[in-house]
């Protein structure tokens, strides 16, 4: 009820306004994220002219003594190879990964919310069903089952993500066009002898825009966990690629002794979800009608 | 005929409202001085009411009226102490029963909310929680505020509902909001607001939502609480009409400031600012039709706050506008006489407004039908094999360049047949004639484009109607490629400025995105949208029953002057019978899919036949303060379900003129008055003529038995 006070600042949104995506410059949440992301993508990209130390030749004179120094910042690992490097360009690795299956689940995704929510009736039901049934499904058996059977790489862990993702996304889109298909403009597209393939990708996906980008954030940062989770089951990348779920596992043995040898891939982790879900945080604030 | 009935039953409610002129000396319940509100956003200040003073006087109606954006609403917020995070008063004073309430502590406001002030909002399904039962929503008020027992507030809620007129209050109060009508949910609302007993009751539009017929008997109920109570009412609303009967004391708000306040018979009467003389000028009046009187539309917008003159804030819209006088700073309120101000350097100046004379030559009366519907009927299945009959055997036709009005509640379903005619849902059976075609089961998918082309659509929500992602002239712009109307890039976007400027939009909109337009001007576009095919029939459905009054005129008088330069057949949707009465050449009326009774304009506002069009007539309010006021046909009860449809006559279980069983059991027969003029009813009309209202009327049945 209180909502009707802010009714006169809404004029203000008549002015010409500025393009939505920038207003998340005034969210302070929204500017950690981005530093947060930015960052990791800043070094991921600039890992091989950066001074960096081989990720995967191991410095044997350290690994006496592993911990963090001049020369290696952020210590060795186990088999002496120098952490910060084998962090950065596993950077790489999971900011190809990542974006890429979460958009490929979003293609798949979209198409199947799109149908179900415009067609409705049996191909909806159809398409609902079929999604429930793979939500219904623990993801983490559904990736080991995969990737165990399908083995190892890019492309299984993109193809095994955009299967647990697409029927999350296809929900979102379902009821996301159920709501904009009823919406006048879309009669008045009709009314003009638009085609179907036309009124869903320029009349509904357009407007579809917002919550999705959202919900690809959101999604970037899981699919970066469960990468991780994959690496520490050993059915990431397959060694000697610098994967930070792998790098926690190697060194889970040592745990007691170099704790940092564990915890530092976890911080990275962390601190990257932590920056797409501020970032999903922040564009749903600008988004916000 | 009606006015005898009515002038029997003048009621003497309605006198009551206007005498109640509180003597001056008393002081006010409710006073408002210098009020400033102000709205904090992150980059800027909005100053949503810049300075504001009034009085509400012990048991008097106050009306505020205004366009929307205006600061009514923030008003009846800050009373309140409602104004959310942003929003702050920073100056002014509002002083309610000699208690200050700017800067009064929570706990001091808490005292005063619900308690001695309450409110009644626009919304009653926003108002009240679906979760629980009206029962304890209801007890809660009395419990809380009046430290009454359970059983007890339970027993207060019950009598309350009867007070509103609420059948079955025993059981009302064990159902949810949903299984309520809108009707009911407001007068449960209104209940709830009433039951503390307040001092001061907070009307903000309380029936914009509601049918004409349902929004007079909820008028005419808070009229009646009202003198039983001894509540003083500030009333919202951008409605003058509904003011007009309810307030004794009228503020016209423009932008933030008052412009004028007075005596509503007297404002009605002398409007003195030019504002206030425009407002009640673009409201449609029932008296008249498009051949004697064309709506006065106020040129211009409402400025936002941040563009608000210097001197009269109206100044800009004012065709008397005299730079030196009109945008003074020093712009102070002058009184008419005791009781009346305006807020107009040159008041003295401007007598009411001439209504712009005749200008609308009649049709070609020997014009061929555009359309015809024959017997259309739409039936949707619903679960347990049911079906929900939408429309049944509806027929009526309009001529080539004739507007034919489609009236009725919601409900009746008018909606549905407009989008049967222009093909986004199929009827089950009947035929519609366009153009030596049948097209009543030809979905627009299945429509040949030409046919496409020709009829199209208005439809009724600016938020809706344009897509958010493109610009404004991106629809138009399809729909002339589309339709092959021009070739080439340079030719559509000719055509797009001339019909943005045939619209009298200025053309460099084309490019804004709708959220950067005002409900007008996206209507506007709407408009343009739907010429731009070359249609030869338009189907507007309440194309303008979202904005407001003053944009409401312009709109309307821009459509009609479009459809009569393009020769245009039009089916004209809406619920606003006054409007009706300006636009329309014939008018259908419609309850519970069904048409009731049809005839020309004159033949339905000189003599409706059916109980059911009278009781829409009589509901109308009427802003002249002189023209005797006539009781208002309260119709019993709620519109039946449509998938449970009456047996006999649909309106029987709400006439109130029921002949007897006859009403229940048969059909009524359709009969044909004159050539134009169809009724469906058991009453025969030549007989209802001369017997006044509620009399047994003699039984003579001679037309055919209707088709169903």
């Amino acid at each position: 009820m209180a909502l009707e006070s802010t009714a006169p600042l809404m004029n203000v949104a008549k002015r010409p306004a500025r393009p939505k995506w920038r207003r998340i410059f005034r969210s302070k949440t929204a500017l950690v994220g981005l530093f947060l992301v930015s960052f990791w993508v800043v070094a991921a990209v600039l890992a091989p002219i950066l001074p960096l130390q081989s990720p995967t030749k191991p410095d044997v004179m350290a690994m006496a003594n592993p911990f963090p120094s001049a020369v290696h910042w952020l210590g060795v690992d186990i088999l002496g190879r120098d952490i910060l490097a084998r962090l950065i360009f596993g950077a790489r690795t999971v900011l190809l990964v990542a974006p890429l299956s979460v958009a490929v689940a979003m293609i798949v995704g979209i198409s199947m919310g799109m149908v179900a929510g415009y067609y409705g009736g049996r191909v909806d039901a159809v398409i609902s069903r079929f999604s429930d049934i793979i939500l219904a499904f623990p993801v983490l058996v559904l990736y080991v089952v995969l990737i165990a059977n399908i083995g190892p790489s890019v492309i299984n862990i993109v193809i095994a993500t955009t299967i647990a993702s697409a029927p999350g996304i296809g929900r979102i889109t379902r009821g996301l066009v159920l709501g904009l298909k009823q919406q006048e403009y879309v009669a008045a597209a009709r009314l003009r002898a638009e085609s179907t393939l036309y009124i869903m990708l320029v009349e509904l996906l357009p407007n579809c825009r917002g919550m999705l980008i959202v919900d690809g954030c959101l999604r970037i940062g899981y699919t970066i966990i469960t990468i991780g989770i994959l690496g520490f089951l050993g059915l990431g990348l397959p060694p000697p690629n610098p994967d930070w779920g792998g790098m926690v596992k190697e060194s889970t043995t040592v745990l007691n002794v170099w704790p940092f040898m564990s915890v530092e891939p976890s911080i990275a982790i962390v601190s990257l979800v932590l920056g797409f879900n501020l970032l999903a945080d922040g564009l749903r604030e600008a988004w916000k009608p | 005929m009606n006015m005898e009935v009515r002038n029997a039953q003048k009621s003497a409610s309605q006198f009551d409202l206007s005498n109640g002129t509180p003597c001056t000396d008393q002081e006010p319940l409710l006073q408002i001085r210098d009020l400033r509100i102000e709205f904090r956003g992150q980059d800027e200040t909005v100053v949503a009411v810049p300075g504001l003073s009034l009085d509400v006087m012990r048991g008097e109606s106050y009306g505020l009226v205004g366009e929307s954006g205006c600061g009514k609403s923030t008003t009846a917020m800050a009373i309140l102490g409602y104004l959310g995070r942003t929003g702050a008063v920073t100056s002014g004073s509002i002083r309610f029963d000699g208690e200050e309430l700017v800067g009064a502590s929570p706990r001091q406001l808490r005292k005063v909310r619900g308690r001695r002030i309450a409110m009644v909002y626009q919304d009653p399904m926003s108002a009240l929680n679906p979760v629980r039962t009206i029962g304890a929503q209801l007890a809660e008020v009395p419990h809380l505020h009046l430290g009454a027992g359970r059983a007890q507030a339970l027993e207060m809620a019950r009598a309350m509902l009867r007070d509103v007129r609420l059948p079955d209050a025993g059981d009302m109060l064990k159902r949810y909001p949903h299984q309520l009508s809108g009707g009911q949910q407001q007068r449960v609302v209104i209940a709830m607001a009433l039951l503390a007993r307040p001092s001061l009751l907070l009307l903000d539009e309380p029936t914009t939502g509601l049918d004409v017929t349902v929004e007079a008997a909820v008028l005419d109920l808070i009229a009646e609480l009202r003198h039983r109570y001894q509540t003083s009412l500030l009333f919202i609303s951008h409605n003058l009409g509904l003011i007009a009967e309810s307030c004794d004391r009228l503020g016209i708000m423009y932008s933030g400031e008052l412009v004028e306040e007075g005596a509503t018979a007297e404002i009605f009467r002398r409007p003195r600012h030019p504002y206030t003389q425009g407002l009640i000028a673009c409201i449609p009046d029932v008296e008249s039709d498009k051949h004697s009187r064309s709506l006065a539309a106020i040129p211009g917008h409402i400025p936002l706050p941040h563009e608000r003159p210097q001197g009269c804030l109206f100044g800009p819209r004012c065709d008397g506008f005299v730079a030196g006088s009109c945008d003074r700073v020093d712009l102070r309120s002058d009184e008419v006489e005791p009781g009346h101000q305006v807020k107009c350097a040159r008041w003295r100046d401007f007598s009411r407004r001439e209504e712009a004379a005749v200008i609308v030559p009649d049709r070609d009366r020997d014009a061929g039908d555009a359309i015809c519907l024959t017997n259309v009927t739409k039936l949707y299945g619903t679960s347990r094999g049911r079906s929900l009959t939408a429309n049944e055997a509806v027929s009526f036709s309009a001529k080539e360049g004739e507007i034919v009005a489609l009236v009725g509640e919601s409900g009746c379903g008018k909606s549905t047949l407009a989008r049967i005619v222009t093909g986004l849902d199929q009827a089950t059976s009947g035929e519609i004639r366009l153009a030596d075609r049948n097209i009543a089961e030809l979905q627009a998918r299945a429509r040949p484009k030409q046919l496409l082309q020709s009829v199209q659509m208005i439809f009724q929500n600016p938020d809706s109607t344009l897509n958010p992602s493109h610009s404004a002239a991106f629809s138009i712009r399809r729909s002339l490629i589309k339709f092959g109307i021009r070739k080439g890039k340079a030719a559509v976007d000719r055509r797009v400025r001339e019909l943005l400027e045939m619209v009298r939009l200025n053309p460099d909109l084309a490019e804004r995105k709708p959220e950067q337009l005002s409900g007008g001007q996206k209507q506007r576009i709407a408009i343009a949208r739907a010429f731009a095919a070359d249609p030869n029939l338009i189907v507007a459905d309440e194309p303008v029953s979202a904005l407001d009054v003053s944009v409401q005129a312009a709109v309307v008088t821009l459509l009609l002057d479009i459809q009569r330069a393009n020769k245009t057949t039009m089916l004209f949707i809406s619920h606003d019978l006054a409007l009706v009465r300006h636009v329309a050449d014939r008018v259908v009326v419609m309850y519970l899919g069904k048409v009731m009774e049809q005839g020309t304009v004159a033949e339905i506002f000189g003599g409706a036949a059916h109980p059911y069009t009278q009781a829409l007539l009589s509901s109308i309010r009427s802003t002249d303060p002189d023209r005797s006021k006539a009781a208002h046909i309260q119709l019993q009860g709620e519109m039946p379900s449509p998938v449970d449809v009456p047996r006999g006559c649909r309106f029987a279980t709400r006439c109130h003129r029921k002949l007897g069983d006859i009403c229940d059991q048969e059909a009524p027969p359709q009969r044909r008055l004159s050539s134009s003029h169809e009724i469906l009813c058991h009453i025969d009309p030549t007989a209802t003529q001369t017997v006044s209202d509620g009399a047994t009327l003699p039984l003579n049945i001679t037309g055919e038995p209707a088709n169903d």
